[in-house]
């Protein structure tokens, strides 16, 4: 059975490396916080997709799929603060560039 | 037989209390800060009345392979967890009592603070990479919304970068998960100890999985390559909220893991440390060790300086937990509780100078040993606690460390250790000099000592230094040294 679902896995995680390395890049390049914050949508996406993909593979998908589901409702929450935290930014600094909050040095 | 911790109240009473904070404020402010600091003082005190129970039958166990159907810790690194959360949580939260605030917001400000301390006991129970992810993740957005808290705009960026750097974090926890499963089955601690007992996963398969795991919680526990956000969260939150920041939840959310990381190590390769990701943690360690205290020297603010300090201290954990002996994992969690208690009572203190004289600023700060004697005191008796003088609880944790270290045979990572105290000491003094000693300057001639009740915490942190530092030789005959077979 794990021999049939070799290929799939590898193609699955695959996939995970590519959506990883977007959401890298797209949080290294922009300076936008709405962009920042899908990078890390992004990211977390990669790691659902991952672990969905082991738990296919090692024939557990019952596990997998229930952990998925935990971390999606997490990440939903995570991801609530953290647009809070843009509003706000935006409210304090009229616009959602990251490169305004630059009083924290030394 | 095995005295079981009472892990659900642990959580569920903080997190009902949690619940009840905004109606209970609703009805009257003050009644949110009575229930907080009695939901979390009867938790520390339940979590003390457990010490005889676990600590002295040596009825701890490092790993529990063979029981992995119990779902929880039951050894003396969760209980001394839980200690240390509830400890700074009720000082976070005692202190708040004189934090001023909006009336409108104590309830949430509370209920805060008490999600938090849910979160990090349900770390100390976690048997389970996911579970602790979850409770980990928990942490963290309580802590978001506690650092911007105030309507600041630097508490909005400390919040900010805090965000985006740990959030990508607890990705690379899970990914590590993920492949944790692909190789086991499963994602309890049990199963990466079979895992890595077996040989069905190779040496490398094992450190690629404990590697990217050991990434995220480096961030998360602010060590050096990854310490971007930690002196930026540090400063601009809300003072008891740094406190509570440096004291337990970058502990909880990394240190813990990573030391639990370093005990499956420990029982895979008794025999010497010489596997990847105990190298890296041991290398991380010292390379945070330095350069927090060479950061610290150059810092002019004094919640940015104790920051750089917390840095350099959770390096020394994170050595010692690499090193992986049983006395260096010994010494590595006495120092995680000496360092609680130290560096809570400090930046409580710098809350009650900013409280005060309205900056942290050092170069406008200067003589208030006069003006402020209490604070003084406990803020020296802190300083040289962590900066390793005798009698004070920070030297023989240190000692513990460092002579483990030699005894392992890291000659250099010891001599790194010694030489960072030294440093530590000097960083120490720049900040006694320009905050508490020498003339008052004008400007600050009148300003009074912090009310009694601000001063409450940190004397009575400071006592515990001074009371472990002379009953050491009993702590260590009843704790550590258990604490140090329980692990080989």
């Amino acid at each position: 059975m794990l021999e049939n679902m070799l290929p799939n896995l590898y193609l699955n995680w695959f996939f995970a490396a590519l959506l990883v390395f977007s959401g890298i890049y797209c949080m290294l390049v922009s300076r936008n916080l709405l962009r920042l914050i899908i990078g890390v949508e992004l990211l977390s996406k990669a790691a659902i997709l991952a672990l969905v993909a082991c738990g296919q593979a090692m024939g557990n998908l019952g596990l997998a799929q229930s952990i998925a589901i935990t971390m999606i409702v997490l990440e939903v929450v995570v991801v609530a603060v953290g647009l809070g935290l843009v509003v706000r930014a935006y409210r304090q600094t009229g616009s959602v560039d990251m490169w305004k909050f630059d009083r924290l040095k030394g | 037989m095995v005295t079981s911790l009472p892990y659900f109240a642990f959580i569920a009473v903080p997190a009902l209390a949690a619940l009840a904070c905004p109606f209970a404020a609703r009805i009257k402010p003050r009644y949110a800060d009575i229930l907080a600091n009695t939901a979390l003082a009867v938790g520390l005190l339940t979590a003390l009345s457990f010490i005889p129970e676990i600590a002295k039958p040596l009825t701890l166990q490092a790993w529990n392979m063979g029981t992995g159907l119990s779902v929880f810790n039951n050894d003396v690194f969760s209980l001394l967890m839980l200690i240390t959360v509830y400890m700074v949580a009720l000082c976070t939260a005692f202190y708040s009592i004189f934090h001023e605030m909006p009336d409108g917001r104590r309830g949430v400000w509370n209920a805060l603070i008490l999600v938090c301390a849910a979160a990090m006991c349900g770390v100390a129970a976690a048997r389970d990479f996911f579970t602790l992810y979850v409770f980990v993740e928990v942490t963290a957005v309580a802590s978001y919304a506690l650092i911007a808290f105030e309507d600041r705009r630097e508490s909005t960026e400390g919040a900010l970068k805090y965000f985006f750097l740990t959030a990508p974090a607890s990705t690379f926890i899970v990914l590590g998960v993920a492949l944790l499963m692909l190789y086991t089955g499963g994602t309890s601690f049990g199963h990466l100890a079979q895992a890595m007992s077996s040989s069905g996963a190779g040496d490398s398969a094992v450190a690629i999985i404990l590697g990217v795991m050991a990434c995220g919680f480096m961030v998360k526990a602010g060590l050096v390559p990854f310490h971007g956000w930690t002196p930026d969260a540090y400063q601009s939150a809300p003072a008891p909220v740094s406190a509570l920041l440096s004291g337990v939840v970058t502990k909880a959310a990394g240190v813990y893991a990573l030391i639990r990381i370093a005990l499956a190590l420990r029982v895979i390769y008794p025999a010497h440390a010489a596997n990847a990701v105990g190298q890296a943690l041991m290398f991380f360690g010292a390379l945070s060790i330095v350069i927090g205290a060479l950061g610290a020297v150059y810092q002019r603010d004094f919640k940015r300086m104790l920051a750089f300090s917390s840095i350099s201290q959770v390096g020394y954990i994170v050595l010692a937990a690499g090193a992986g002996t049983p006395l260096a994992l010994a010494g590595a969690l006495f120092h995680l509780f000496n360092h609680a208690t130290f560096k809570t009572a400090l930046f409580l203190n710098s809350a009650a100078v900013e409280k005060q004289t309205g900056t942290t600023d050092m170069r406008k700060l200067g003589g208030l040993e006069a003006r402020m004697p209490w604070t003084a005191l406990t803020s020296n008796i802190a300083i040289l606690s962590t900066a390793g003088i005798p009698p004070l609880s920070g030297f023989w944790s240190k000692l513990i460390i460092i002579v483990a270290l030699w005894k392992a045979g890291l000659q250099s990572y010891a001599a790194i250790a010694i030489f960072a105290s030294v440093l530590t000491l000097a960083y120490f003094i720049l900040m006694q000099s320009r905050v508490f000693f020498g003339k008052t300057p004008e400007h600050l001639a009148k300003v009074s000592e912090a009310r009694a009740g601000m001063l409450l915490p940190p004397i009575l942190l400071a006592a515990v230094m001074i009371a472990i530092g002379f009953y050491f030789p009993l702590l260590f005959s009843n704790l550590v040294e258990p604490a140090a077979k329980a692990f080989l």
